[in-house]
């Protein structure tokens, strides 16, 4: 996968993976709040399955 | 060498000392929450170590993406209330979110505010170890430290903060912008989440002791050598001819700040020791020393820094009880040091460093009404969302674990993993709820 914004380092400003294309940082910054509501739902069940051995 | 070679080169390595400092600032602060991890095992009693372990961990993962999602946007947006301005390169999607050739301040900024946020969440972590449910908890912790005090510091400890231009606010060590808010915010949950089970016997409020004092210790003396990265933090190191300044543009150095954290710890730790005899707020005493000088760090004299640190050394012990003995069960005296000390710092600013003045036209100078006022709003900041989200979570039945849990311990219920397999029995085997060997998924 061709993530690179740029072809050479001459005058580079922002070149991080997907910086040309809204739609890749979309998807990363999409998959990063994933990752951190996959937390909390996790801790969730986790804490509701741990109770309910115990009551 | 050319001349404007020789101008680019020395520009250049001056971008990269703001660098250096910021970055070496951030890895000092990440000592603060070594310090809150120790600090916080070793408070807890041996059945709920691990969980307490486990919070202060996962605090700093779930601070340190929400304030990349929406903190540092809200620190560039709202510096003038309560209506969003145009900060539009501190949105994640912005090209300035990320690694730029060109931009050698906004991640090294962001990183330290991250810091300062993750700061917060510790802060309350300790508060309500024992008895609060993970899952809330981290909620809480992310509103707190990505949302919550980071609106306090765009009001409060930002160069166009409307709290500084319009009452001249002075809190350069955050006395009040992250200890105050976060000790109230903690307040506000504490009031809601309620005492720990045998904490009090007909309204007498009992000794629950730690498990681990020398842990806690140690723990406390970590976070002061954090707070080393943290104050460093708060200064700017500009390039060019200005040299350092405040947040608020007004000049200092380090220098200032090493008389006067100093003195801060110093006095606080006497202060406490004068006030308590014991170990745990003895060390606390430290903090809260350097808590009660740190909104006024730049600009005190050490012999009066000394004093002032002596005094929320003293108060704060005193407040503790307070607290506690009106149903208040602050595990670890949080309320106390940060929160009373936080907006007790900001107050005396006001008694004892009014006239200086702030720097820019019509920039009002320090005034006692000016600071007792910002120290009301950090308060209110704190307590209003710490209060009012902490009870909705109560009403959903989502705040606390079940009696019986608390009882049993959560590291037995919640944790696959024992601290002290083999020195120290379970609580529930001691207690003939689990045999010895029987797993616990």
């Amino acid at each position: 996968m061709n993530t690179s914004p740029i072809t050479s380092w001459e005058g580079v400003s922002a070149y991080f993976t997907f910086a040309d294309s809204p739609t890749g940082i979309a998807i990363s910054l999409a998959a990063a709040v994933g990752v951190y509501l996959l937390l909390n739902a996790t801790i969730i069940r986790h804490e509701k399955a741990s109770f309910d051995k115990h009551k | 060498m050319s001349l404007e070679t020789l101008q680019s080169t020395f520009e250049m390595h001056q971008a990269m000392n703001v660098e250096v400092f910021y970055w070496w600032c951030t890895a000092i602060m990440f000592m603060i929450h070594t310090g809150f991890l120790a600090y916080e095992i070793g408070a807890s009693r041996v059945k709920n170590a691990l969980t307490s372990g486990m919070k202060n961990i996962l605090t700093l993962s779930v601070i340190i993406p929400t304030f990349y999602f929406f903190g540092w946007w809200i620190y560039n947006a709202f510096p003038g209330g309560l209506v969003p301005g145009d900060a539009a390169s501190s949105l994640p999607w912005s090209l300035h979110m990320g690694p730029d050739v060109q931009d050698m301040g906004t991640g090294i900024f962001f990183a330290a505010f991250a810091l300062f946020g993750a700061t917060t969440g510790s802060i309350l972590s300790g508060a309500v170890i024992e008895r609060i449910r993970l899952s809330a908890f981290l909620i809480l912790a992310a509103i707190l430290g990505s949302a919550v005090w980071i609106l306090a510091a765009a009001w409060g400890w930002h160069p166009q903060g409307w709290l500084l231009t319009e009452l001249g606010y002075h809190d350069v060590g955050a006395s009040g912008v992250v200890h105050a808010v976060a000790g109230f915010f903690a307040l506000g949950v504490l009031l809601n989440l309620g005492a720990r089970v045998g904490k009090y016997e007909n309204g007498t409020p009992m000794y629950i002791p730690p498990h681990n004092l020398p842990m806690a210790l140690i723990g406390l003396m970590m976070i002061i050598v954090g707070f080393f990265g943290f104050l460093g933090g708060c200064i700017i190191f500009n390039g060019g001819e200005t040299g350092w300044t405040t947040i608020y543009g007004n000049p200092t150095n380090l220098s200032a700040f090493g008389f006067n954290t100093l003195m801060g710890f110093a006095g606080g730790v006497i202060g406490a020791y004068l006030a308590s005899r014991e170990p745990f707020w003895t060390m606390s005493g430290g903090l809260a020393g350097i808590i009660t000088v740190a909104a006024g760090l730049d600009l005190y004299y050490p012999g009066l820094t000394f004093v002032l640190a002596a005094s929320g050394g003293v108060l704060m012990p005193m407040i503790g009880r307070k607290l506690e003995k009106m149903g208040v069960d602050d595990a670890v005296g949080a309320v106390a040091v940060h929160g009373f000390c936080g907006f007790y710092g900001v107050v005396l600013v006001g008694v004892f460093a009014a006239g200086f003045p702030n720097v820019g036209e019509g920039m009002p100078s320090i005034t006692f009404s000016g600071q007792v006022t910002g120290a009301i709003i950090m308060a209110l900041v704190g307590f209003i969302p710490g209060w009012g989200i902490s009870w909705a979570m109560k009403k959903f039945g989502a705040l606390r674990v079940p009696p019986q849990v608390e009882v049993l311990g959560l590291d037995l219920v919640e944790i696959p993993a024992r601290p002290y397999p083999e020195s120290v029995p379970a609580q529930a085997i001691v207690e003939n709820t689990l045999k010895p060997g029987q797993e616990v998924a």
